[in-house]
């Protein structure tokens, strides 16, 4: 049977690329916790009490906060290298 | 690359009624029908700005997203525009693609906002993009079809679905399109984009992240200092108000020619915004708008609406008569968006 009419797709797909998870360590014990804050309202604060439950309760030692631009983009260059460079393991992803 | 050797898989069908719920059914609409993208038409939709199928329109950056001429060609028609919006619909992606603006936040946020376009320069009255009355209400094909199409984009190829990468909590009528030219022609002030850096002869769209337009009225007033003290006291207390977005004024008809016959421009009208639209700390906190124990000193120290007196943008339009204007508060804040203007270009 003919089809009267060619119609088109307008969806796409995002690019794909390979992402990678950092190794995770055995334990937190000695381990120092980078903090991101996504500047919401009490990300801070809900960061740091889990950071003090880590260090209670698991033995981490230390914690650095650092606060990212705005929620709306990625942390930016220098509080990454920052926290690289100063912690074992790091927590972000705080939504509202 | 030519259509012939299109990305875009296509479909056979019987008929347009046939398609337009073959596109419902696969969740490629906004709500209503849309307009079946064949070959013919997407070609001249991607004629009319001298791109190829494949070109790289724009980029999302933190969606990994790129937007290409013929994806945007194929909801354009599906919009209902004619080839000759395309340029605006081009420069309009161009500018929610801009970091500035910074897609993320606004395109997701359960502050639900929608993408404000202001179209500036001659193109705005070839395309005859209403800047008059009614102008955000129906009846113009221009202002329907842009925002429409700029929408379809966000949904099918940035993948922007309400409920799941949209979180708006509540949204507003403006996300099914947003579209409006400044009234240059009756204006006695500078259009925005010359504000801006552009000429008058240039053409240019300037994208806002915006909650949805609030209606003033004044009709008691004659000079622009009670008009706009009026407009100053609904703008206080709005959107979020201790975040600071930036702000869109439009001075509709009457209330224009009040202002401009005080010899008011622009700028001063921004100046008079911005020193009467704050609000005392106490203020803030006594409405929950700033948490925290009211002190002495709150009583007397101000937080202004926004951070600048340019971050209220002045647009003259709307309806001759009528003693109303409008205010449209930005989503968020101006350090997560901004509004962005861009050349309209024609090849």
């Amino acid at each position: 049977m003919s089809k009267g009419i060619t119609v088109f797709d307008p969806t796409t797909t995002p690019k794909e690329q390979p992402l990678r998870y950092a190794s995770r360590p055995a334990t937190l014990q000695g381990r120092k916790v980078g903090l991101v804050d996504n500047t919401k309202i009490n990300s801070d604060k809900l960061l740091l009490k889990i950071g003090k439950i880590l260090e209670e309760q698991h033995g981490v030692q230390g914690m650095l906060l650092r606060r990212k631009r705005n929620s709306g983009v990625p942390a930016h260059d220098e509080i990454l290298n920052e926290l690289g460079a100063e912690c074992d393991v790091m927590i972000a992803g705080v939504g509202d | 690359m030519s259509l012939a050797e299109k990305q875009s898989s296509s479909n056979d069908l019987s008929d347009t009624i046939e398609a337009s719920e073959f596109y419902f059914a696969r969740g490629w609409t906004d709500g209503l029908p849309v307009i079946p993208p064949t070959k013919d038409s997407v070609q001249a939709m991607l004629d009319s700005v001298g791109r190829e199928a494949g070109e790289e329109v724009a980029f999302i950056a933190n969606r990994q997203t790129r937007i290409t001429a013929e994806k945007v060609a194929v909801n354009a028609v599906m919009a209902g525009c004619k080839p000759s919006y395309m340029p605006v619909v081009v420069a309009a992606l161009e500018a929610i693609s801009d970091p500035l603006w910074g897609y993320h936040g606004p395109a997701t946020s359960t502050g639900g906002s929608a993408v404000f376009m202001l179209v500036n320069g001659p193109i705005a009255r070839m395309l005859d993009i209403n800047s008059g009355d009614n102008l955000f209400g129906p009846g113009w094909r221009a202002n329907a079809t842009i925002g429409r199409a700029v929408r379809l984009v966000m949904r099918n190829v940035i993948n922007t679905l309400p409920g799941k990468l949209d979180r708006s909590t509540l949204g507003h009528p403006g996300k099914f399109t947003y579209c409006i030219a400044e009234n240059e022609a009756e204006s006695p002030w500078p259009p925005v984009h010359v504000e801006r850096g552009f000429s008058p002869e240039q053409n240019a769209v300037t994208v806002f992240a915006a909650l949805a337009p609030h209606q003033i009225y004044n009709q008691l007033s004659n000079t622009a200092e009670d008009v706009l003290t009026t407009m100053a006291d609904n703008m206080r207390i709005s959107s979020s108000v201790t975040r600071q977005p930036q702000y869109v004024v439009l001075v509709a008809g009457e209330h224009m020619q009040i202002i401009a016959g005080d010899g008011w421009s622009k700028t001063d009208i921004k100046r008079f915004l911005f020193a009467h639209t704050e609000s005392s700390v106490a203020h803030l906190k006594r409405t929950k708008r700033i948490s925290g124990e009211i002190l002495p000193q709150d009583e007397k120290t101000m937080r202004p609406l926004v951070q600048t007196p340019e971050d209220i943008i002045i647009v003259a339009a709307g309806g001759r008569a009528g003693a109303f204007s409008a205010f449209i508060p930005g989503w968020g804040s101006k350090v997560t968006s901004q509004s962005v203007t861009k050349e309209i270009r024609q090849p």
